[in-house]
């Protein structure tokens, strides 16, 4: 069984092997690597034969091949109608192949099927709407990629994210030091605005526990102050755990199963040692769904919820706006053309359409909001789910599938996108320095803090009338 | 060979049919894995229930689905292949009178005339759904064999019955053509693709209960088509 260096069946563990890995450039040692890769037969078809239950197996078997889950699709539809974009297709010819030829599969056969795991599906689950006997073949497009995972035929970013989630618990090398450092560092900038603000660190039985995505320490922490100021004045008894506060999951998208668990373990154990009433997450579709709808899984939780209640980040605001915790200010209200982009994972598989529409009634002035088609839990992925954003050697695939949220786009005349979800927002970002149609995005909470009315007792008190 | 085809032959068709499918419910329902399908299965019985009867229901009737909705003409293939492959031989006067004089129970029957057209469009609907196959090229690259043997033996039957029901006393052996492929069609059920008479409503009902307890269905919505 020739492995590579960089590319090999064992998963990242070490820091040392992730700096390794990291220092080849683009993954090109990596791939050139995978050419060579062999795959363990043996160990193929015993996992499938332990894992592949009646449930798959049932959706290939039943399979009508009736082709009505073509036009669900938004790859096959951006990709002219491409045939070999055609959900079934898709799947029939590699986790079908695997299944028929017992595991008996070749490295080409297994390159050739990580391309189709990794850029011809986002795993969106937009298929399995159309299908009559409701085969989902995103479901099946994840068990696919757990399998390539396992062979070490993953594209070269994921397998580094996977890394790094063993290794940080995190998607990105935050360590606890580095987080709980952000977050004082956050509050006390935000003390001359905002005194008396904080971001309490392990504060035991708050009503909400609050957790990110990495890439908010990392790279734009003023996310996380955005957090905490619309807590403050929502006057919440919130805080954030040292560790178990990184809710996403690249060990997801990646399809290594075992990380997923880890990573996910860390969270819930947060949950049970500080108590929260609550658990609220940021915006990001696939940290909710790694977390919330498909973790308790992971973690082995049988009734499939996580151990305290876990809201998605439109929840909390939706009933922040309703209860008249946060009051937004008529004046202040979005008036231009704005519209609204519905994320998979908590839009499409965790039934949040309504509720995001509850929050633009109160910050949209009535007739600004205009709607994409198809839209709710019909929207289409925004062309870069399913880990496709963050995998350079499928980028070309990637610009072109976001042709498709670019036509939703320019369609309604909206020249703003709200995206509450991480991976939505790049895209759209994404979109416009590819396609430049001059269109903002934004996340929901810049927004609200713009237009939200300040109570009196929470602005600065000015000092000539202190003394 | 009539008395063995309609005597020993029948019951031996039913038997694997009925013994058939039920086995291939078990190996289903036995199969499931909650924390796999990362469904739970043995929770939220109410939501459970619900989501699995709204997911039938909407699929079962005629543009009940988005999906049907949308494509129109398809779902109008559909729905008239399987009534002709499903209501008319169990609502068909002669197949009635042959029960009722062999068991004395009957039912309400179709009027031949309406029978007779159900057949036709069954056929029809059968056809197009096979010329479909080739003439689009979405349908094209996932058709297999296995899909065209599987309509043959569907329609077969029908189309048999139709002329047999039809010929005015000219022998029998148009008769036999649809008894012998009735059973084919039967035997065949259990193995083949044609599994879905009853393996459609479990898989439809796991995803609706997916959809109905994990993925939105407790957020007051109901089911996400």
């Amino acid at each position: 069984m020739p492995e590579g260096i960089y590319c090999n069946k064992t998963p990242i563990t070490t820091e040392e092997a992730l700096k390794a890995l990291l220092s080849d450039t683009r993954g090109t040692k990596y791939y050139a690597e995978m050419e060579q890769l062999e795959v363990d037969r043996e160990k193929l078809w015993a996992t499938i034969q332990k894992t592949f239950k009646s449930r798959m197996q049932t959706w290939l078997d039943v399979c009508a091949r009736c082709g009505l889950c073509a036009d669900s699709c938004f790859l096959y539809l951006v990709n002219d109608r491409n045939p070999e974009q055609v959900p079934s297709y898709k799947i029939h010819s590699t986790l079908g192949e695997i299944i028929k030829r017992k595991g008996d599969v070749d490295g080409a056969f297994m390159r050739h099927a990580m391309e189709v795991a990794w850029s011809r599906c986002t795993c969106c689950n937009r298929c399995a709407q159309f299908c009559p006997h409701g085969i989902d073949i995103g479901v099946m497009m994840g068990y696919t990629r757990g399998l390539l995972y396992s062979q070490g035929f993953v594209p070269w970013e994921l397998k580094i994210g996977a890394g790094m989630h063993r290794v940080y618990r995190a998607q990105m090398d935050v360590t606890t030091e580095d987080w709980v450092e952000t977050c004082e560092w956050m509050a006390e900038e935000q003390q001359d605005d905002w005194p008396g603000l904080e971001i309490p660190v392990d504060k035991e039985d708050a009503d909400i526990m609050y957790t990110c995505n990495a890439r908010e320490p990392k790279h734009y922490p003023e996310d996380l102050a955005e957090a905490a100021i619309l807590f403050h004045i929502a006057g919440e008894n919130w805080t954030v755990p040292s560790e178990g506060w990184e809710q996403t999951s690249l060990s997801m998208f990646a399809g290594d199963w075992e990380a997923c668990k880890l990573q996910v373990q860390t969270v819930y154990a947060a949950i049970e040692r500080l108590r929260p009433k609550r658990v609220v997450g940021t915006e990001c579709g696939h940290a909710h769904r790694a977390t919330v709808v498909e973790g308790p899984y992971w973690a082995g939780r049988p009734d499939g919820q996580p151990p305290a209640p876990y809201i998605h980040y439109v929840q909390w605001v939706a009933e922040a706006l309703r209860e008249g915790k946060l009051k937004i200010d008529p004046a202040k209200r979005i008036k231009q053309p704005v519209t609204y982009q519905d994320s998979c994972n908590y839009i499409r598989n965790w039934g949040l359409a309504e509720t995001a529409r509850e929050i633009l009634s109160y910050i949209v002035e009535p007739g600004y909001l205009v709607e994409m088609t198809p839209n709710k839990e019909y929207n289409y992925c925004c062309g870069g789910g399913g880990g496709f954003n963050g995998i350079g050697k499928f980028r070309p695939m990637r610009n072109k599938a976001l042709l498709t949220k670019r036509d939703q786009i320019l369609a309604t005349g909206a020249k703003l996108v709200i995206a509450p979800c991480h991976n939505c927002w790049d895209a759209i970002r994404d979109l416009e320095e590819e396609y430049h149609i001059h269109i903002d995005w934004s996340f929901l909470k810049p927004l609200l803090l713009k237009m939200v009315i300040v109570p009196e007792h929470l602005l600065p008190k000015d000092e000539d009338s202190e003394e | 060979m009539y008395a063995f085809l309609t005597g020993p032959m029948l019951w031996l068709s039913f038997a694997i049919f009925v013994i058939g499918c039920a086995w291939r419910v078990v190996k289903y329902v036995k199969g499931l894995s909650w924390q796999l399908d990362r469904v739970p299965y043995g929770y939220y019985r109410e939501l459970a229930w619900k989501g699995a009867l709204k997911s039938i229901f909407h699929w079962i009737t005629p543009y009940g689905s988005r999906s049907w909705r949308f494509k129109p003409l398809y779902a109008a293939a559909f729905f008239l292949l399987h009534i002709g492959l499903v209501i008319v031989p169990l609502f068909l006067f002669a197949h009635v009178m042959l029960v009722s004089e062999r068991f004395g129970i009957s039912w309400p029957t179709l009027p031949a005339g309406l029978a007779d057209a159900l057949t036709i469009l069954a056929l029809a609907a059968g056809a197009f759904i096979l010329l479909r196959r080739f003439a689009l090229p979405e349908v094209r690259i996932i058709t297999t064999p296995h899909d065209l043997w599987i309509m043959a033996i569907s329609l077969a039957p029908l189309l048999t019955g139709f002329v047999a029901a039809h010929q005015a006393g000219e022998g029998n052996g148009w008769l036999l053509a649809h008894i012998v492929t009735g059973e084919i069609w039967l035997v065949a059920i259990p193995f083949t693709k044609l599994s879905h008479v009853v393996l459609f409503f479990c898989s439809r009902a796991q995803i609706g209960v997916d959809f109905g307890v994990k993925r939105g269905g407790q957020r007051g919505r109901g089911i996400v088509w």
